[in-house]
């Protein structure tokens, strides 16, 4: 669906971001990408979303270049981003009016428009804020805005740079749970993060260093690589306690190791059976 | 927090129900007229329209009070320099200066007018949604050849959109580099011309930052700065014409009068 080859791209200061990035991202996957700053997740972002144009190899959205003005249109209609500021997103003084700005971009009829907006707003749970001006809303709220305004292009894969790092614990896990909802009903997501426990049932996992990908694979295997840890990512403390009852013998399912009540009840279990 | 002045009042009046473009045309209109016609009849004569506007505007007195009150002094001031430097028969003296009947005429007449216009402009603004507004004159300045100019009345008016949602953003970053700045010790009241710089260089790199991420997230969103729609349907319906309609006859009258 989405696909990377050799990408290689330098910001015009001389940094290299990129450097020959080889990558598949298949239709319906969850993907999780972490790293530390400037590892060249954003940069990733923006050219899976055909925002930046590689400098060398291609970027390829369901067979469409980046790199070709006259496709532009289309890919944005397929590739939907998320950043991680809801204040720089919001361009209307309602909710509605900031809803409707993509599909006026796309040129869509006022009756069309108003369907999309009505549609985005229902798959966020957000019509009582319809009138609302997306400032006077608190962050979760207006990141919610945010996602519903790219929602309502209705694109196939979006894609989330960071957007829960503003946000408090509470309004963070309620954003994630309505991109996990998008994902259930088919739309393939990208999900940038610094925090892994976000990722645990990602489909899978893309480490980033020095713009190239370090380490791929599922979650678990992923978050019990050893090298994780010099890469300047902490694990979620379940996981961390989980690998260290391992070196005691005691061994917890990946699975159980997804909240703490799973992992109380594993633990429950195990000291009954002793 | 006060209401800030010219801002929209929901409603569902006939007033409320125009296209946006009938409303500006009229208020156009009015405006010039109002500075065109010299006798009191006429100013009279518009004072009694705006009053019949107002009504059926369902509007709310202080709507027009709010957006009045803060020019008053400065009316004030327009009318004491008609009345005191106006040449003609003085009716008093104080000093030098001598108060004339033909200023005071004058002074009064332009009073009238900037309170009228302020009045029109309130009634146009709380009538109608900011976006309606900016999306009729969009229409209106279509057909002008703008391209000249090198933006296109998209570009327009997305701009005019985006300066009335950007601007609480701006001044809540006021307010944060003021707090940061404070919060290391700088004196805003005592060291007025040390602090200007202070807050203004990190004011514009966060704005000009923040400018980037919306040009960024637009651009996502599919914006490429050419013809694009809206979500407000524009369509001139029989009230607009009758509308336009009365108000040529109402200005007629007037410059007969």
């Amino acid at each position: 669906m989405i696909r990377l080859e050799k990408v290689s791209y330098s910001y015009p200061d001389g940094t290299p971001a990129l450097k020959n990035l080889n990558l598949v991202i298949k239709k319906g996957e969850f993907i999780g990408v972490i790293g530390r700053n400037g590892s060249g997740k954003s940069t990733l972002a923006l050219q899976l979303s055909g925002l930046l144009k590689p400098q060398a190899g291609k970027v390829m959205i369901r067979g469409m270049d980046t790199r070709d003005p006259s496709k532009l249109p289309e890919i944005r209609k397929f590739v939907g981003i998320v950043f991680q500021n809801p204040d720089t997103q919001f361009v209307g003084r309602t909710v509605e009016e900031d809803l409707a700005f993509g599909p006026e971009n796309l040129c869509f009829s006022p009756m069309e428009i108003r369907k999309c907006v009505d549609m985005a707003l229902a798959e966020t749970g957000l019509e009582k804020y319809r009138h609302r001006s997306p400032k006077t809303l608190s962050g979760g709220q207006g990141q919610c805005v945010a996602l519903a305004g790219v929602l309502a292009m209705r694109p196939e894969c979006l894609i989330f740079d960071e957007v829960t790092s503003m946000l408090d614990p509470e309004s963070g896990i309620a954003v994630l749970k309505t991109i996990k909802k998008l994902h259930r009903k088919g739309k393939t997501i990208v999900y940038i993060t610094h925090n892994l426990e976000e990722l645990h049932d990602a489909d899978r996992i893309i480490v980033m260093e020095k713009g190239k990908i370090m380490l791929e694979g599922e979650p678990e295997s992923v978050f019990s690589d050893i090298s994780l840890e010099t890469l300047g990512l902490d694990l979620p403390s379940l996981i961390e306690l989980a690998e260290n009852l391992k070196t005691h013998g005691v061994i917890i399912p990946w699975e159980k190791t997804a909240s703490p009540q799973s992992f109380a009840e594993e633990i429950c279990q195990l000291f009954l059976k002793t | 927090m006060q209401e800030p002045v010219f801002s929209y009042v929901p409603g569902a009046s006939v007033l409320h129900r125009l296209d946006p473009r009938t409303k500006v045309t009229t208020v156009m209109l009015l405006g010039i007229l109002t500075f065109r016609i010299d006798n009191f009849a006429g100013i009279v004569a518009l004072f009694a329209f705006f009053f019949v506007l107002a009504l059926l505007s369902g509007l709310p007195v202080k709507v027009f009070l709010r957006a009045v009150r803060p020019m008053m002094l400065f009316i004030f001031f327009i009318f004491l320099t008609q009345m005191f430097f106006t040449d003609g028969r003085p009716f008093a003296s104080y000093w030098i200066l001598q108060p004339s009947l033909e200023g005071v005429e004058k002074g009064l007449k332009l009073a009238a007018r900037c309170i009228l216009l302020l009045l029109f402009a309130a009634l146009l603004t709380a009538s109608t949604d900011p976006s309606a507004i900016t999306c009729g004159v969009e229409r209106m300045v279509r057909p002008l050849p703008l391209r000249w100019l090198g933006i296109s009345s998209f570009e327009l008016a997305t701009m005019m959109n985006i300066s009335i949602a950007f601007f609480p953003l701006l001044f809540e970053r006021v307010e944060r580099t003021k707090a940061a700045q404070t919060a290391r010790g700088m004196d805003f009241v005592k060291n007025p011309l040390r602090s200007i710089p202070a807050l203004a260089i990190p004011l514009l790199r966060g704005v000009i930052r923040d400018a980037e991420e919306l040009a960024l997230a637009m651009e996502g969103r599919g914006y490429r700065g050419n013809r694009r729609t809206s979500i407000h349907e524009l369509s001139m319906q029989k009230n607009d014409w009758e509308a336009l309609f009365i108000l040529v006859l109402f200005i007629l009258f007037i410059l007969i009068l």
